[in-house]
């Protein structure tokens, strides 16, 4: 999966689960504060990223960390590359 | 102590028949019946009833989305008839500072189809990872109250009633309680259900659903008739506004009846079978609350469902209260038994009936099965001034309730 497939699979989930038109959906976008998603939503986000993906990122702890789009890409991208690493 | 009057100033409903009042009151006008055929019902092995009353889920995207997530089809059903409620009530919650508005709201159950969906999800791997964070708020019970007080911000008592099919007509009583006690200054009160094959098939496992009619479902359910053979689910919400009489006269609201009479009581006897003498019971219980004769009562609303057993004995609990005197119609015809939402949905339609002087029939009574005779069952549309009405819920618990309302 490219770094690019990954923010458009990500940025997916923002437009459908979350209803956030995709032009919003910066790189520095404050996933709390401009998004305005909250503490449910975050548990959906997971969710929803974990079916995307094909991964459990429930007990990660980098995920507590986030806090803009670009930090979640970041996160996504290191999950996927630490996956193909060891796959390959 | 002296009690407040207690008046219904705002109408709200979703039903199977339209997505307003009126939508409801132009179907049951015409004589149109809102049961179908369910596609799609007959991969349930065992699942003998085919038939349902279904509402049309439309408009949801006007709730906003952190408010709608945790609301299933029933909880924006609810949101729905409340907006409406409220609008025709001309109170504008953001006004009104007292914290004494609220609502209660009752159902069977939390959302049948979230409830489904969570066991699917979870059950086959024994997995709870993949639920979303808004699927228990659709599954409580307590779910289309809960969901309704934050969709309009109210910040007074917030309840649900859970009694099967007596679930809204408890909570229209409950909220004339609490509005005589001086409790809460506005309620809206209701309830909401889904229609859903579990829940079709809860009732299929007690043999109390209707089966003969998958082919022709407009014929069921036939509510006092020879041939009827049990209830038909529906779904939808129905909510009113309930306030204080003084205050409604002091706003010029326009107040569509007073409730006079509550009773709500136990049978004692048996989960699921009726019992007609407690039925009597609670009937005369509400009457004796309202201060009224039976030869005052002018409609009788029946929660005649189309089971062979609860039609006939609540045509001989009414039988032995009225006698022949008091008109008796069940609009489940029309619409089905649509649970914890029919003691308000059949309510608000039995309002509009006393505002337009008219009385609709029993869809479907074409002969009145002999055990149901000897009560004035109305078999066609006919122009009666109503000015004291009745309206029963029987419910699944042995919990039986009955509301009084007088016209304005």
């Amino acid at each position: 999966m490219t770094e690019q497939e990954i923010i458009d699979t990500i940025d997916k989930v923002f437009e459908e689960s979350f209803e956030i038109e995709r032009k919003r959906l910066e790189p520095q976008a404050h996933i709390f504060n401009d998004l305005g998603l909250d503490s449910l939503d975050i548990v959906d986000l997971v969710v929803a990223l974990q079916q995307s993906f094909g991964v459990k990122i429930r007990n990660e702890e980098g995920i507590r960390n986030i806090r803009t789009l670009q930090d979640l890409y970041q996160f996504i991208f290191t999950i996927k590359n630490a996956e193909s690493n060891k796959n390959s | 102590m002296q009690l407040n009057r207690v008046v219904i100033t705002g109408l709200g409903v979703v039903s199977p028949l339209g997505r307003d009042v009126n939508s409801l009151i132009n179907g049951l006008e015409e004589g149109r019946s809102a049961v179908q055929h369910m596609d799609g019902w007959e991969q349930y092995t065992g699942l003998r009833s085919l038939v349902g009353a279904p509402a049309e889920l439309q408009g949801e995207k006007q709730i906003p989305r952190q408010k709608r997530r945790t609301m299933g089809r029933m909880s924006i059903f609810a949101a729905q008839a409340a907006d409406q409620a409220l609008a025709d009530s001309g109170i504008a919650v953001s006004e009104i500072s007292s914290r004494k508005i609220g609502c209660i709201i009752g159902s069977t159950m939390g959302g049948a189809k979230s409830i489904s969906d969570a066991f699917e999800i979870m059950l086959p791997e024994k997995d709870i990872s993949q639920l979303n964070s808004s699927m228990f708020f659709q599954c409580m019970a307590h779910t289309a109250a809960a969901n309704v007080a934050q969709y309009l911000g109210l910040d007074g008592y917030v309840m649900a009633t859970s009694a099967a099919c007596a679930s809204s007509l408890q909570a229209i009583g409950t909220g004339y309680d609490l509005i005589r006690l001086g409790r809460q200054d506005i309620l809206l009160c209701g309830g909401a259900e889904e229609l859903h094959p579990t829940v079709t098939g809860s009732f299929d496992v007690l043999f109390a659903t209707s089966v003969n009619y998958n082919q022709t479902p407009q014929k069921t359910p036939r509510p006092f008739d020879k041939d009827r053979d049990g209830l038909v689910c529906g779904e939808g919400s129905g909510i009113v506004v309930l306030e204080g009489y003084e205050r409604a006269v002091r706003r010029k609201a326009n107040i569509y009846a007073e409730i006079i009479g509550y009773s709500t009581a136990g049978s004692g006897e048996h989960v699921s079978q009726s019992n007609k003498q407690s039925m009597v019971h609670c009937m005369r219980e509400a009457l004796k609350d309202a201060r009224v004769t039976t030869k005052e009562i002018d409609y009788i609303s029946a929660h005649a469902t189309a089971t062979l057993q609860g039609d006939q004995a609540e045509a001989e609990a009414i039988r032995e209260l009225f006698g022949a005197s008091a008109p008796v119609s069940s609009l489940k015809g029309y619409i089905g038994h649509t649970l914890g939402a029919s003691g308000v949905i059949e309510p608000i339609a039995s309002l509009v009936m006393m505002e337009k002087g008219v009385l609709f029939p029993t869809l479907n009574l074409e002969h009145v099965s002999p055990e149901c005779e000897g009560i004035f069952h109305v078999t066609k549309q006919t122009k009666m001034n109503v000015n004291i009405l009745l309206k029963n819920c029987f419910a699944f618990g042995g919990i039986n309730s009955a509301l009084v309302c007088r016209k304005k």
